[in-house]
């Protein structure tokens, strides 16, 4: 009884995080589009969060650069459990055409754990919310 | 029976749970309206529930410098504060759980506690936006407390007396004695927007500037208890600026026969009038961008209290003419 209210409000309320360890600023531009008022994603509980205290998702785009890996660490580390990381765009993916590059580590994954990919480059603000349901629909299932 | 029916005073109807019902229903107010007004769809009306459960059940985080105390204590004390005044606030008939000469003074400086317990518990966060956000709600304390006291001396001064209660009974028997401080109301509507840190006075958790202010590294259930005590300040405000303008539970059906009829529409009306501010400050928020700290002192110092004095003066020119 008592943990399905949990289940409910935890999908009914996911606080997000922007985070940028590297990317060209093309998803930053789409998650942003993702928030506006024609796709309203306060209806489905979504607030954008200044602070990784209140955040229960981390939305992550680009690379990860060898300079920000120690923070993306960091920010992961200040959220409270529990938390989800979702990751934008192909460069956060893989690495992107930036696999390979001296001053890059890799992916999103090879740094922190990740819950959800949304590959695109860059995907569509449509696309975002896609993906942000997909999360949602995978902590029903008993991912949380 | 009478300690049966404080104790549900207390706990059930004006009580304690009606106000926390009533600040959720206020919050999904406030964002459904702020909503509507961007033509957007807004959250659904369990949505501040869903948020409060949500921070209630996550992991429970005291930052390694904060002072774990304080760091604890301000948002309970806060909410603790809030309720307390709201004892004092008349809902159902003309006079309160409690009533004494004096218990608006009491009622206006347990409002002042949330402000000073979101002022340390930013401060003993440890955390840089914390302290700047801290340091902000410090500095605005007294650019919207002065003109939020001196309106609410004008409804004291044309009833001539402290008690919110005396008040309410002075309006009861002089209903048309709102048009006469109408002036106040509005200038207590804005300070109380100021109060309670709402655009467009949210200069101390402004999220471009500084992340959350001084809720910065507050998280799980302090911080849910930190945003029911806003939402309850909120309901609280709007209830006293009701109850001393409006004449709270006063409507012109109120000889009722029998009691618990007229207290069913009293309560009622209380409510509506209650909402009536509320809706106010949500335009308000709507309405406007956020302004600069010096900007808000100009406001403050340059417009509100002068015109708060003023109302003091026609106050005191209506009673010496002697027509009301």
């Amino acid at each position: 009884m008592l943990e399905s209210l949990v289940k409910w409000s935890r999908l009914k309320s996911p606080w997000i995080l922007h985070f940028n360890s590297g990317s060209c600023n093309g998803c930053d531009i789409e998650i942003l589009a993702a928030l506006i008022p024609r796709l309203d994603a306060e209806r489905f509980g979504v607030l954008l969060k200044g602070t990784p205290r209140h955040a229960d998702v981390l939305v992550c785009t680009g690379p990860v650069t060898r300079q920000m890996k120690e923070r993306l660490r960091r920010v992961y580390d200040q959220m409270p459990e529990p938390k989800f990381v979702v990751v934008v765009g192909q460069c956060g993916c893989s690495g992107g055409v930036y696999a390979g590059a001296y001053g890059v580590v890799g992916g999103i994954d090879k740094v922190i754990p990740v819950d959800a990919y949304i590959p695109g480059c860059p995907p569509r603000p449509d696309a975002i919310l896609d993906g942000v349901v997909k999360l949602l629909a995978k902590i029903e299932k008993g991912g949380g | 029976m009478n300690w049966l029916l404080s104790i549900i005073y207390l706990v059930v109807f004006p009580g304690i749970l009606f106000v926390l019902g009533f600040a959720f229903f206020a919050e999904w107010l406030d964002r459904k309206v702020y909503a509507r007004v961007q033509r957007r769809v807004g959250p659904p009306f369990l949505q501040p529930l869903a948020d409060f459960i949500k921070l209630s059940s996550k992991e429970d985080v005291v930052p390694e410098k904060a002072d774990n105390a304080i760091f604890t204590a301000a948002p309970i004390i806060s909410l603790a504060a809030i309720l307390a005044a709201f004892l004092y606030v008349p809902v159902v008939t003309a006079t309160a759980l409690h009533v004494f000469e004096g218990d608006l003074i009491v009622a206006l400086y347990l409002l002042t506690i949330p402000t000073l317990a979101l002022f340390l518990g930013g401060w003993f966060s440890g955390n840089l936006f914390g302290q700047s956000g801290a340091m902000r709600v410090a500095s605005l304390l007294f650019s919207y407390e002065v003109p939020f006291f001196l309106a609410l001396l004008a409804p004291a001064l044309m009833a001539g007396t402290w008690s919110m209660s005396g008040i309410v009974v002075y309006l009861y028997g002089n209903p048309l004695a709102f048009v006469v401080t109408i002036g106040a109301f509005f200038i207590a509507v804005i300070s109380l927007q100021g109060k309670l840190e709402r655009l467009p006075f949210d200069i101390p958790d402004a999220e471009t500037e500084i992340v959350g202010g001084p809720m910065s590294e507050y998280s799980g259930r302090r911080l849910a208890l930190f945003r029911l005590a806003r939402d309850a300040e909120m309901v609280v405000g709007a209830g006293l600026i009701a109850a001393v303008f409006l004449g709270g539970p006063w409507c012109p059906f109120i000889s009722l026969d029998p009691g618990y009829i007229a207290w069913a529409v009293g309560a009622a009306f209380f409510i509506l009038k209650t909402l009536i501010v509320l809706g106010l400050l949500i335009l308000m928020k709507s309405a406007v961008a956020r302004i600069r700290v010096d900007q808000m002192v100009n406001v403050a110092y340059k417009y509100l209290i002068p015109l708060a004095l003023a109302q003091m003066l026609v106050v005191v020119l209506v009673k010496y003419m002697g027509w009301f």
